[in-house]
């Protein structure tokens, strides 16, 4: 483990039945980074950040988080990490304000002001079973944070959540990061985590296809922009000249409509020329590359596999 | 209480009292049925009775079926259900200690026990009369064992059965059998022989033995009390180990 590494892992492997699901992972995690980790359904995700909170035995690999064994040292470590997980509730007849009482060790902070902070003040006396599921991955992420934790894991952070409550929640990782605190974002909504990490590591199949910062990976595998406009009747050495300006890959016209290809460039290139021939067209649309051109150029070398449902049981009770 | 194990009993305590299953099946229904089963036989010492009062021979088995449907109903749905939604993944990810579950489930199965106890009983006292102890440290050993003993069989169930529906299903297929044929159905002396057969060595009827015999003079029933004792000692381990977060 390097000096100011949270979470190490080295050759993390873990099966269900015959079904491989993490294949050799590796990851590295470093204070006070935001890390996403991203990938098609069935990438091994979930059961990554389920071996590293050790609430899953990996079948082979060497872990350390916050210079704990998860597997041997569980109780040490896990109330250092806050989790959202992905599909767990709370009992139904719970009220959130019980909620609070019951997660909050001698470590909490205030837990009115977070439940304040996340629009869930009037809903203190409601029962679990009452709240929206916007309402219940807002309690979920209060709880998370509850306990002032060194690493927060996040797995599907805002499903389910309207866009400003997305924004709401997506404000306060932003704040968690500003104060120091290691997150561990799991998702596939890529503008999430285009917006929040400050690296992602991209998975498929159970392996980690590439990681880098947003930027990286979209400059690696997503470089291509795409300009697009309507000009009645262009003259052929209009599209020509289009054709001849720098990083412009390739020009295509279908009807009226023509769109040009190529690396960035041709965004300043192209609005140029466009100012110089004359008025601009009103429908000119301009695709910049993101980190799901980037994703999607990625998986198209790797077949997703789609990883069986995890037996649940096995977590509780002797059958790790 | 601020330990791990004090606020889940804390909140638990809540939650069961906000469950109309063990509103229902722990507090009212061995209420009720006593009612209606102690006063069938009427209150004459009958030899079907081992020579008491029926009434009384019911009062003092009845204690046994309020901890059989803790154990057998209550606690296997409750735990299935946690299981089943990922509450008890939520609280293991969120540090509580390895036991704190197993524990907290074993005390508050032993209060509600407790406390639905003690409500029959103050229903009988006007109805049918409490019948006299004559063996008090007998009877004041096997309630606490047989609840602890029932209580870790409930939360084994639990662990066991997938789906809070097959815990419930599960759960009712044998307290049933084991209510009519160990505590509160008819009185061994009227039963076939080939049905004492099966009902004598029911953790229901030994525990129902180990209560109801020194109660009433009937006998010290040492196998029974034993036999629960052990049923105690095994079922808790197997099921502390099964119910670690």
């Amino acid at each position: 483990m390097s000096e100011h590494s949270v979470v190490t892992v080295r050759g993390l492997r873990k099966t269900y039945g015959t079904r491989t699901v993490v294949d050799g992972l590796d990851l590295d995690v470093r204070a006070g980074e935001i890390v996403g980790l991203v990938g098609a359904n069935g990438a091994g995700k979930t059961t990554t950040v389920e071996c590293i909170q050790g609430l899953r035995k990996p079948d082979a690999g060497v872990l350390s988080v916050l210079g704990y064994d998860p597997v041997t040292q569980a109780e040490r470590l896990r109330p250092l990490v806050g989790s959202q997980l992905q599909d767990s509730a709370l009992p139904d007849r719970l009220r959130v304000a019980e909620a609070l009482d019951l997660f909050a060790t001698s470590r909490a902070r205030d837990g009115g002001a977070l439940v304040e902070r996340f629009g869930l003040a009037e809903r203190r006396r409601s029962v679990f079973s009452s709240l929206s599921g916007g309402e219940r991955q807002r309690l979920f992420l209060v709880l998370a944070l509850l306990n002032s934790p060194q690493l927060v894991i996040l797995d599907e952070l805002t499903q389910g959540l309207d866009p400003a409550a997305r924004r709401n929640v997506w404000a306060a990782v932003r704040q968690l990061h500003e104060a120091g605190t290691t997150v561990l974002l799991v998702t596939h909504e890529l503008d999430e985590a285009e917006a929040l990490c400050d690296r992602v590591v991209v998975m498929n199949a159970g392996r980690v296809l590439d990681a880098g910062t947003p930027a990286e990976l979209v400059d690696r595998h997503a470089r291509w922009a795409t300009v697009s406009f309507s000009l009645p009747d262009p003259p052929a050495p209009m599209l020509d000249e289009l054709r001849q300006l720098n990083g412009v890959r390739d020009v295509e016209r279908v009807g009226a409509r023509v769109t040009v290809h190529g690396d960035r460039r041709i965004i300043a290139y192209v609005g140029a020329a466009l100012v110089l021939w004359g008025p601009v067209p009103d429908d000119l649309s301009v695709h910049v590359p993101n980190l799901d051109d980037a994703l999607l150029s990625l998986l198209g070398h790797e077949p997703a596999v789609e990883a069986p449902v995890p037996v649940r049981g096995e977590l509780i009770g002797g059958r790790r | 209480m601020s330990t791990a194990v004090g606020r889940l009993v804390r909140a638990e305590l809540r939650l069961i009292m906000r469950d109309p299953l063990v509103l229902t099946f722990v507090f009212a229904f061995p209420i009720v049925t006593m009612l209606i089963i102690g006063g069938a036989f009427g209150t004459a010492p009958d030899p079907a009775f081992d020579g008491v009062n029926p009434a009384h021979w019911y009062v003092a088995s009845y204690l046994t079926v309020v901890i059989a449907a803790m154990g057998l109903v209550m606690l296997p749905v409750h735990l299935a259900s946690y299981r089943e939604r990922g509450v008890l993944r939520r609280f293991a990810a969120a540090g509580f200690p390895r036991w704190s579950f197993a524990i907290a489930e074993l005390i508050i199965g032993l209060m509600t026990t407790a406390v639905a106890c003690g409500l029959l009983l103050v229903v009988a006292v006007p109805v049918y009369g409490i019948p006299a102890v004559h063996d008090w440290w007998r009877v004041a050993a096997a309630l606490p064992l047989g609840a602890v003993a029932f209580v870790s069989i409930g939360v084994l169930l639990g662990s066991l059965l997938p789906s809070a529906r097959s815990a419930q299903a599960v759960g009712l297929l044998i307290f049933f059998p084991s209510f009519l044929l160990g505590a509160g159905g008819p009185p061994p002396d009227v039963m076939g022989s080939a049905v004492r057969t099966v009902a004598g060595p029911l953790p229901l009827t030994l525990l129902t033995n180990a209560v109801r015999e020194p109660w009433l003079g009937l006998g010290p029933a040492t196998g029974s009390l034993a036999a629960v004792a052990a049923l105690a000692v095994v079922a808790t381990a197997v099921a502390a180990r099964r119910t670690a977060l």
